[in-house]
C-alpha cells in the first residue's frame, strides 16, 4: 500500500460538514467505547441502524459491518473524530452474488489531532453483482499528529460482475500519516493450480482463498463467539457463491 | 507388476501460446524405477513437469501420456493427483492465510473421497502429519504456519517433500527441487525420496545438474535438448554431462 510521503497540503477549501441529524446518530462520550458488528443477511435488514457516530475525546469505536449474499444494499456512514486521542476502526466484508448492488460510502472526519482512524473493506463479487466502496477521509487544518488509514480489496469472480473503488482522500493538516490502498483482481491461478495439484478439487481451492481473502477483516472481531459464528456463516455463504459459480 | 509400464509417454507435442516447447517426447516409467531428466536451461523440463501435473496454461497439440492405463491428459489436476501422480514445485506457491494443515486436511480429505474411502478421523490425521513432519525434520510448529509463506529456499522444498510424504503419490515428479539447497537441505531432500522409493512406485527427477543425483541413484538418465530426449542411459550419461557439457549431445 502506497504511503503519501508528500501528501498534497490545501488549506484553502475546507469546509465544515454538515452533519446528519436525528435517529442514528451515535454519540460516544469522552473515554467511552462502543463496539458492535452488524450483519445484513435479509432484505430486510439491508440497511444499517446508524447514520453517523460522534466520537469524543479518548474514546474508541469499532464497528465491523456483514453484507451477506442476498442482499441489496446503500451503505452511508460518516464518522466524527471530535475529540483528541480518538480511535476508530470501521471494517466491513460484503460478499455480493446474482443481481445484487452493494454501495458502501464511509466519511471520516479528522476534526481533532491525534486520531487514528483505520478501515479495511475487503468484498467479493459474482455473477452479475455491482459492488463499491466510496472512501472519503478529512483532516482539517487543525487536525496535526492523525494518523488515517484505508484500505479497499476486491476479488471479481465472474466476468460479468463490476467493482466500483474510490478512495478520496482530503488534508488540510500538514503533520499526518495516511495511506490508502484499493485493488481489485481475480483468483490467483497459480495458488488454485498449486492446491488443485494436491488434489485440492477447483472449487474447494476457490473456496479456500476467498476465506483467506477475507479473515484479516473477521480478524477484526474481538468476540470469540462472535467471531466464530460470523466465521461459519461467511464460510457457508462463500460455499454458496461457488457451487453455482461459473466464471460466465 | 514388476514389467508393467507405470508411465507411458508417447510423441508427446506441447505450446505455450504459440511457442512449441515440448517436440516429441517418448518417456517409459516401469514402478520402482527412478528416472533423471536432465538438459540446459530452456530444453523443456519445467514444461515436461507442468504437463504431466495438468498445468492449465501448457497445451498438448498431440502425443499421448498414459498413466496406470488411464489417458492422463483427460485428467484435472486434481483427478491426476487421486490417481497418485505428485509434482514438487520448482518455486512452491505462497498460500496466504492456509495454513499446512488445512490444507494437508483438505487435500486428503479430497482424495479418500474421490477413492471411496471413509474420511480419516481427526487423531489419525494429526498424527499422521506429525510423523511426516518429522520425518523431513520441518519442527512442529511450522503446522500452524501459512503454506510456503515466509519459508526460506530450503524450507520450502523440504515442505514440498513433506507434501510428497503425505500423499503417498506413485509417480513423484521432482521439478528442480536441488536447485536453490544447501548441502544439508539437499541430504534431507534426497534422504525423503530414498525413503518414499519402493518397488512399487516411481520418480521422475528433473535437475540441471547433478548434485541431488550424487544422493539418489537414478535407474536411467535422459538429456533433454530443444524439446527432445536427445540421449537416454545410464550413470554414464551423467558422467559425460560432467566432463563434456549438455554440448556434446
Amino acid at each position: 500500500m502506497a504511503q503519501d510521503k508528500k501528501p498534497f497540503i490545501d488549506k484553502g477549501h475546507y469546509t465544515r460538514e454538515v452533519r446528519p441529524s436525528g435517529d442514528g446518530v451515535v454519540s460516544v462520550p469522552s473515554g467511552e467505547s462502543f463496539s458492535k458488528v452488524f450483519i445484513l443477511d435479509t432484505p430486510e435488514t439491508a440497511s444499517l441502524p446508524i447514520r453517523s457516530i460522534e466520537a469524543g475525546e479518548g474514546s474508541k469505536v469499532d464497528i465491523c459491518i456483514i453484507v451477506l449474499p442476498g442482499v441489496d444494499a446503500d451503505i452511508p456512514l460518516d464518522v466524527f473524530l471530535d475529540g483528541e486521542w480518538a480511535q476508530i476502526s470501521l471494517s466491513g466484508i460484503y460478499l455480493c452474488d446474482k443481481k445484487e448492488n452493494v454501495s458502501f460510502r464511509t466519511q471520516v472526519h479528522h476534526v481533532k489531532g491525534n486520531c487514528i482512524s483505520d478501515q479495511k473493506f475487503n468484498g467479493i463479487a459474482s455473477g452479475k453483482a455491482s459492488a463499491s466502496f466510496f472512501g472519503r477521509i478529512v483532516v482539517a487544518p487543525d487536525a496535526q499528529k492523525t494518523e488515517a488509514y484505508q484500505s479497499n480489496r476486491n476479488i471479481l469472480l465472474s466476468y460479468d460482475a463490476k467493482v466500483n473503488t474510490k478512495p478520496q482522500l482530503e488534508i488540510y493538516a500538514d503533520d499526518v500519516k495516511c495511506s490508502h490502498g484499493a485493488t481489485t483482481g481475480r483468483l490467483d491461478e497459480n495458488e488454485q493450480f498449486y492446491m488443485r495439484s494436491r488434489g485440492i478439487p477447483e472449487k474447494e481451492a476457490m473456496v479456500l482463498q476467498m476465506i483467506s481473502f477475507i479473515s484479516p477483516v473477521i480478524d477484526h472481531i474481538s468476540d470469540p463467539v462472535l467471531k466464530e459464528d460470523v466465521s461459519e456463516r461467511i464460510e457457508k455463504a462463500i460455499r454458496g457463491m461457488v457451487k453455482y459459480h461459473c466464471p460466465r | 507388476m514388476a514389467n508393467s509400464v507405470l508411465l507411458s509417454i508417447k510423441d508427446l507435442h506441447a505450446c505455450i501460446g504459440d511457442k512449441e516447447i515440448l517436440k516429441g517426447i517418448d518417456l517409459e516409467i516401469r514402478p520402482g524405477e527412478i528416472h533423471a531428466v536432465m538438459g540446459p536451461n530452456g530444453a523443456g523440463k519445467s514444461t515436461l513437469s507442468s504437463v504431466l501435473a495438468g498445468k492449465p496454461q501448457y497445451e498438448v497439440t498431440s502425443g499421448s501420456i498414459t498413466f496406470n492405463g488411464k489417458d492422463l491428459l483427460e485428467m484435472s489436476p486434481e483427478e491426476r493427483s487421486w490417481a497418485g501422480i505428485f509434482m514438487s514445485f520448482q518455486y512452491p506457491i505462497e498460500i496466504p492465510g492456509v495454513s499446512i494443515t488445512a490444507f494437508m486436511k483438505a487435500a486428503i480429505a479430497a482424495k479418500r473421497k474421490a477413492l471411496g474411502l471413509e474420511p480419516m478421523k481427526a487423531g489419525e490425521f494429526l498424527s499422521l502429519l506429525k510423523k511426516k513432519m518429522a520425518f523431513v525434520q520441518m519442527k512442529p510448529e511450522f503446522a500452524k504456519r501459512e503454506v510456503n509463506v515466509g519459508f526460506s529456499g530450503g524450507e520450502k522444498k523440504r515442505g514440498e517433500i513433506f507434501q510428497m510424504a503425505m500423499l503417498e503419490p506413485l509417480l513423484s515428479i521432482l521439478d528442480e527441487t536441488d536447485s536453490g539447497l544447501d548441502v544439508d537441505a539437499l541430504k534431507i531432500v534426497a534422504e525423503g525420496v530414498n525413503t518414499l522409493h519402493t518397488p512399487e512406485n516411481a520418480a521422475i527427477i528433473i535437475t540441471h545438474y547433478e548434485k541431488l543425483l550424487e544422493y539418489v541413484t537414478p535407474d536411467v538418465v535422459h538429456v533433454l535438448k530443444d524439446g527432445k530426449i536427445v540421449a537416454t542411459g545410464g550413470h554414464e550419461v551423467i558422467d559425460t554431462i560432467q566432463s563434456k557439457g549438455f554440448e556434446s549431445f
